[in-house]
């Protein structure tokens, strides 16, 4: 009979449930946010207002937390590795990297270490979710290394270092990509990063000629190399950059032209 | 061909032209599907390049004369003719073998060139993923060498390990670097291919010996023109996207008879392998920047699961349940206020709510229900999205020797029936595991979820999260192997 119209409806009202529920989470978390709500639960003794307590504490740390991952971008958690036969009885300590692209935090990048020698604080880096571009195995050797060197390890300095590529290499992701996006409309052929560090960019001008455009690690333009039929094209070259010192300020002369 | 051929340090042209008759030519198509025939061969006539694919065409003005009787594929006249022919043969039902005869008897009958074998081969590779078997190498940079040491010559470069580039690939240099490594008795054809579908660079490399460059290659002598095709090997080279890895796969080769010269190629492909493996490196370098290959203990023929383990995401070093840290779906925003639920509660929840209409279970089924739902959340926390039948991203073969000593309590029970050396009175027995199956770790997930093994008490590297195929265990653990490979 009216088969689809009931499938439709009963789609829209779970639709509208799990829209219900969501919205039922985030008011929860927001009066358990507020102060006052605490003055108020302290005041109930039933079980029923401790459960409410205990979800009130958690709340708070939650809150507590976000705020900390938010502003200081670099935090650490412990955690526990489930392999019985871990290290260290399976502690595990965590660093966590916030990075911020197109104003969203990205899921967060994740070290965690573990301390492999019995009565030393010694740390290794155990797992991480740090993707192959950024060179995460040479700052654990610069700031992390063996014991058996004499050199002292430096967890803070190797975090800073860390969040330091993490940030620098979404920063020029980013930025490639905006120039990709100016670049689409103009006497640019092509342009794609060539790459894993977004380092260096080939760009193919409508008319043959291809080039290179390489940048610095904070985005500063290095060198920028067109090849036309008569050999090197110094005039494509200095026409793209037009005196501009950073790759955003390419991407910005690309859109307005 | 030409009178006379000089050997040459140069590589094997694209356009060189293998005759069809030759075995090596219809072993490479018939291994094809029709669909898969067709459509290469409707490749070949967009080809760009007529050197490098173009047809046998019959034209107009010699129409009329030596017809001949007996050729059942007519030469067609024109391209777009050509094309129409193929397109009316993909579109209705027929036999392989009729295509087979239409390209080697018909269309290209003045011989198909390298580079449409080539095309053919890697048609073979995306028709078949697992058909070859892949070794994974992480490519470490060098320490430079002080130009003044090198008098001495023994001095043997180190890893630098405090090196913070990571390795470029640019096509064109590295085959022209390693075309220079190649030695002059033998002749290689390259061709590079970008991926259909995964992020990769395919290069495969056609090697046959033989000093020369021209079609005196592919015809050694005029009684067998097959020879030099017998020695010839087959190796692809896979380069995965914004990751210094490198995927080299076990050179096969094309000979007629595998029997007969079975164990001579064997021994023969595999220095073939330490060659490649030896240039690959030297062609990656460049002037004070040189980088050689390590070997990860990741051999496979499943790419999918090379790419995940050595690919450019971020699921590299966080295998088995540790992918919770890396899957990217996961929204955890740090302005979003709602208190997570914890990952293993969400699935209780769903347990919960099926069971509502059903009549209420006994005492023993409860607890039966109970033990099944407690072994279902340990093989969650202990492999997490990964290890599951349908992802695609299976070892099919998983070696691990166990170099651990005999568990004491088990000793006493048992220890006379083992025969194995004592030594200091801990026994070692020698404990070599193979595991084999299309995914093996979905096979131990399996395991752990009926409660077959205790997931609670297994050793990590059978969550597969130590990303090794090949691995020796220690204390518990893949030894050397420090986790992420640090």
């Amino acid at each position: 009979m009216s088969s689809p119209n009931l499938d439709d409806e009963i789609e829209n009202l779970q639709a509208r449930v799990t829209a219900l529920k969501s919205q039922l989470r985030i008011q929860t978390s927001t009066l358990l946010a507020s102060p006052s709500t605490r003055q108020l639960i302290a005041s109930d003794t039933t079980l029923s207002g401790q459960k409410l307590l205990s979800r009130f504490t958690s709340q708070q740390a939650h809150n507590q937390q976000c705020l900390y991952r938010a502003c200081a971008g670099l935090t650490t958690f412990l955690a526990r590795d489930p392999d019985p036969n871990a290290v260290d009885g399976g502690s595990i300590l965590g660093l966590r990297i916030e990075v911020v692209s197109r104003a969203k935090f990205l899921r967060p990048y994740y070290v965690l270490l573990n301390r492999p020698l019995p009565g030393s604080s010694y740390l290794r880096v155990h797992r991480h979710t740090i993707p192959a571009c950024i060179p995460l195995a040479g700052l654990a050797a610069r700031y992390l290394p063996a014991p058996s060197g004499g050199v002292k390890q430096d967890l803070a300095r190797f975090a800073r270092a860390l969040r330091r590529e993490a940030v620098r290499y979404h920063h020029r992701l980013g930025a490639v990509a905006d120039l990709r996006k100016a670049a689409a409309e103009g006497k640019l052929a092509s342009l794609a990063p060539a790459d894993a560090e977004m380092k260096q960019i080939s760009i193919e001008w409508a008319d043959g000629k291809t080039g290179r455009l390489v940048i610095g690690d904070d985005g500063e333009v290095v060198n920028v190399v067109a090849v036309g039929d008569n050999g090197r094209d110094r005039d494509a070259a200095r026409e793209l950059l037009g005196g501009a010192a950073r790759i955003e300020d390419v991407a910005k002369r690309l859109a307005l032209a | 061909m030409p009178r006379i051929s000089i050997p040459t340090t140069g590589r094997l042209p694209s356009s060189l032209r293998v005759d069809p008759s030759n075995p090596a030519v219809s072993k490479i198509l018939n291994r094809l599907s029709r669909a898969s025939l067709i459509s290469i061969a409707l490749d070949w006539l967009d080809e760009n390049d007529p050197s490098l694919a173009a047809p046998y065409l019959r034209r107009a003005e010699d129409e009329d004369d030596s017809e001949d009787e007996n050729d059942f594929n007519v030469p067609a006249q024109s391209l777009g003719a050509l094309q129409e022919l193929y397109a009316n043969l993909q579109s209705r039902k027929g036999s392989k073998r009729e295509v087979i005869d239409r390209i080697v008897e018909g269309d290209w009958r003045h011989g198909l060139s390298l580079n449409q074998l080539a095309g053919a081969d890697l048609q073979y590779l995306y028709d078949h993923p697992l058909s070859q078997r892949w070794t994974a190498y992480r490519i470490v940079p060098l320490k430079p060498v002080n130009p003044d040491a090198d008098a001495d010559d023994d001095v043997t470069p180190t890893e630098d390990k405090q090196s913070l580039s990571i390795p470029r690939l640019h096509p064109a240099t590295f085959l022209n670097a390693l075309q220079s490594q190649v030695p002059p008795d033998v002749k290689a054809h390259y061709t590079i291919d970008r991926h259909r579908t995964l992020p990769l660079l395919l290069l495969r490399i056609f090697i046959i010996d033989s000093p020369y460059n021209t079609s005196l290659s592919l015809h050694s002598s005029s009684s067998s023109s097959a020879t030099t095709f017998d020695t010839s090997r087959t190796v692809y080279i896979a380069f995965p996207d914004a990751s210094p890895h490198v995927f080299i796969s076990k050179p096969q080769s094309l000979s007629i008879a595998p029997g007969t010269a079975g164990a001579g190629i064997g021994g023969e492909s595999k220095s073939l392998r330490t060659l490649i493996v030896e240039g690959i490196p030297k062609a990656l370098s460049r002037p004070r920047q040189r980088v050689t290959l390590k070997a990860t203990g990741l051999v496979t023929r499943n790419i999918n699961e090379l790419l995940e383990r050595k690919g450019k995401q971020r699921t590299n070093a966080a295998g088995g349940g540790w992918g919770v840290y890396a899957d990217e779906k996961v929204k955890e925003s740090p302005l979003d206020m709602v208190l997570p639920t914890p990952p293993l509660s969400e699935e209780d929840g769903d347990a919960e709510g099926t069971r509502g209409g059903k009549r209420p279970l006994s005492v023993v089924e409860r607890r039966e229900e109970r033990k099944r739902k407690r072994a279902r959340l340990v093989a969650k926390a202990r492999f997490g999205g990964s290890g599951r039948v349908e992802d695609g991203k299976g070892l099919e073969r998983v070696d691990v020797v166990v170099e651990d000593a005999f568990p004491a309590a088990a000793e006493e029970g048992e220890g006379e029936r083992e025969e194995e050396e004592d030594e200091d009175e801990e026994l070692q027995p020698y404990v070599r595991l193979t595991f084999h199956g299309s995914h093996v770790f979905a096979g131990i997930r399996q395991l752990v979820e009926h409660g077959i093994i205790d997931g609670e008490r297994m050793p990590g590297w059978m969550t597969g999260e130590e990303g090794v195929s090949v691995g020796a265990v220690r204390n518990g653990r893949i030894r050397g192997y420090k986790g992420s490979g640090l």
